[in-house]
């Protein structure tokens, strides 16, 4: 009982406070490969810290959405943080309260939460921001739930610590077709929630604004929360394409064995890290009105992957 | 890996092509995407002819090659207009053409294989009858390409692909006769004469012009 709640703890922790950590490498190793000096590492941290000193402006218009949901939102990726195998690789505390489909859509909560408080706040920009993100996940949320409901297919259940001990012990399955398909689908997937190049969304220029569009009115403590929340659900996407799709092995869950997961999971987000650098540095952005067709093409696999799944064994 | 599954894979691959085409909005690469796929078919029917033993299958491979592949590929080239590089057809929705393919794709799974062909027992493949999806799931993607394009040229693509998707089935299903051989032989001829001719006469088919008097 007290290696469980070690291990919550552990993962619990690592999530919330070492995810901006990875925000910094990734910013500071984009500046080394672009021959930047760079941000430190430890950027993201300031940032919060700076943001959290500040006085916090509220619009004239807006409810207790805009208020209170920036707490919400936080909430709801803590969850999921204790949900899914994101460090530990065997099921801990609050596993049992949702299924991997439960993760899937407190992510899309998250989303509709954030979108409505922004809303809330009556601002021009924030609305461009809200229209264009509610065109893109009639795709991208979509292809998410179905990628996550079609893993589950491969296992015949419906809990990512299985789907992860199964991959680790059936290395074969790691090639399967379907698997394939799903992790080419959440890949994509991942690359647009999490705003990376191809379909940069954020930034604060104007063309391209979503992300930002969504934090517009927002400051100081608030601000912090939500940059903080994103660090986390991009953490938690990136921790799911490791240990579910892309490389699940090399974690334990033995007694003391469980804080080697932690330099073992920041070297393989290292390794993600270094892969969507690639993917930076070399493509262009795509336009705005272009991103449907990237997501169609990300929804294409997924049923393409449901599909087969279902057919063929 | 056994040669099943490696029929597998190419087969999925053959589906992949045919998205590639289906999303794409320059004439030449879509006619380029139709040489790969039909490059692929031709190599399942290599790997059928090696496993079966069987010189029908190769030379149908060496057919489909040389006639889909080579032949087709450059007499549709030659005829897109000038400018070929940047030649594109517009209006191209591409995520809308994408989520109706998957309708197509849903409706060949779920009725057509799971009540028409659950019986069925492909002599070339006996351990992997579901491989028989493939060829039907091109069959679709083909009816589609031809119905949702204006261009004559993505329609003869759309056409090649359903011819392509017959002969794949026919592979899968049988053990080939020289008779298929011939009809592949003569559709091609026709494909080619029929195709010279439309592509000189007009670019572009708007949907009710051909009813008109």
């Amino acid at each position: 009982m007290i290696t469980l709640i070690e291990e919550t703890l552990t993962q619990f922790l690592f999530v919330i406070f070492l995810s901006p950590l990875f925000a910094g490498i990734f910013a500071r190793i984009k500046a080394m490969v672009e021959s930047r000096k760079g941000p430190s590492i430890f950027q993201p941290y300031y940032d919060i810290f700076k943001l959290l000193r500040k006085d916090t402006l509220i619009p004239e218009n807006s409810s207790f959405l805009f208020r209170y949901v920036p707490y919400v939102a936080f909430g709801v990726y803590c969850i999921i943080a204790l949900i899914i195998p994101v460090v530990i690789p065997e099921p801990i505390i609050f596993t049992a309260s949702a299924d991997f489909l439960g993760g899937a859509i407190l992510f899309s909560l998250a989303a509709f939460l954030k979108m409505a408080a922004a809303m809330d706040s009556g601002s021009n920009f924030t609305a461009m921001g809200v229209s264009r993100l509610m065109s893109f996940n009639v795709l991208g949320e979509g292809a998410l739930i179905t990628v996550f409901i079609a893993v589950s297919l491969i296992t015949g259940t419906n809990n990512p610590y299985v789907t992860n001990a199964f991959l680790v012990s059936h290395p074969s399955a790691n090639l399967t077709l379907v698997h394939v398909f799903a992790t080419v689908a959440f890949f994509m997937i991942f690359l647009y929630e999490t705003g990376k190049i191809p379909l940069e969304s954020a930034g604060m220029q104007e063309l391209g604004m979503i992300d930002e569009g969504l934090n517009y009115e927002y400051s100081g403590k608030l601000l912090a929360i939500n940059k903080w929340s994103s660090y986390i659900k991009q953490y938690l996407l990136g921790a799911v394409l490791l240990n579910v799709f892309l490389f699940p092995w090399w974690l334990t869950a033995s007694s003391p064995g469980f804080l080697l997961d932690i330099p073992i999971m920041i070297g393989k987000f290292v390794l993600l890290i270094l892969i969507v650098m690639v993917i930076e540095t070399t493509l262009a952005k795509v336009r705005l009105f272009k991103v449907l067709d990237y997501l169609a093409v990300a929804f294409t696999f997924s049923i393409l992957f449901l599909l087969l799944s279902e057919v063929i064994p | 890996m056994n040669f099943s599954s490696a029929i597998y894979l190419t087969s999925a691959a053959v589906l992949i092509t045919a998205f590639y085409i289906q999303g794409q909005r320059y004439l030449i690469s879509a006619i380029r995407g139709q040489l790969v796929q039909s490059t692929i078919i031709a190599a399942i029917a290599f790997i059928l002819a090696y496993t079966e033993n069987s010189i029908d299958l190769l030379i149908l491979g060496i057919l489909l090659f040389f006639l889909r592949g080579v032949l087709i590929t450059y007499l549709l080239a030659a005829r897109v207009p000038m400018k070929k590089a940047y030649y594109f057809e517009s209006g191209i929705n591409v995520p809308y053409l994408f989520l109706v393919d998957l309708v197509f794709m849903v409706v060949s799974v779920f009725i057509l294989y799971s009540i028409a062909f659950s019986g069925l027992v492909p002599v070339t493949l006996p351990d992997s009858p579901q491989d028989l999806l493939f060829p039907l799931l091109l069959f679709f993607q083909g009816l589609f390409l031809i119905t949702s394009r204006r261009s004559t040229f993505t329609q003869i693509v759309g056409y090649v692909e359903e011819e392509n998707a017959l002969v794949l089935f026919a592979m899968f299903l049988l053990p080939v006769p020289i008779v298929i051989e011939a009809s592949v032989f003569l559709d091609v001829l026709a494909l080619v004469v029929i195709s010279s001719v439309i592509t000189v006469e007009k670019v572009n088919h708007e949907q009710m012009e051909e009813l008109r008097g």
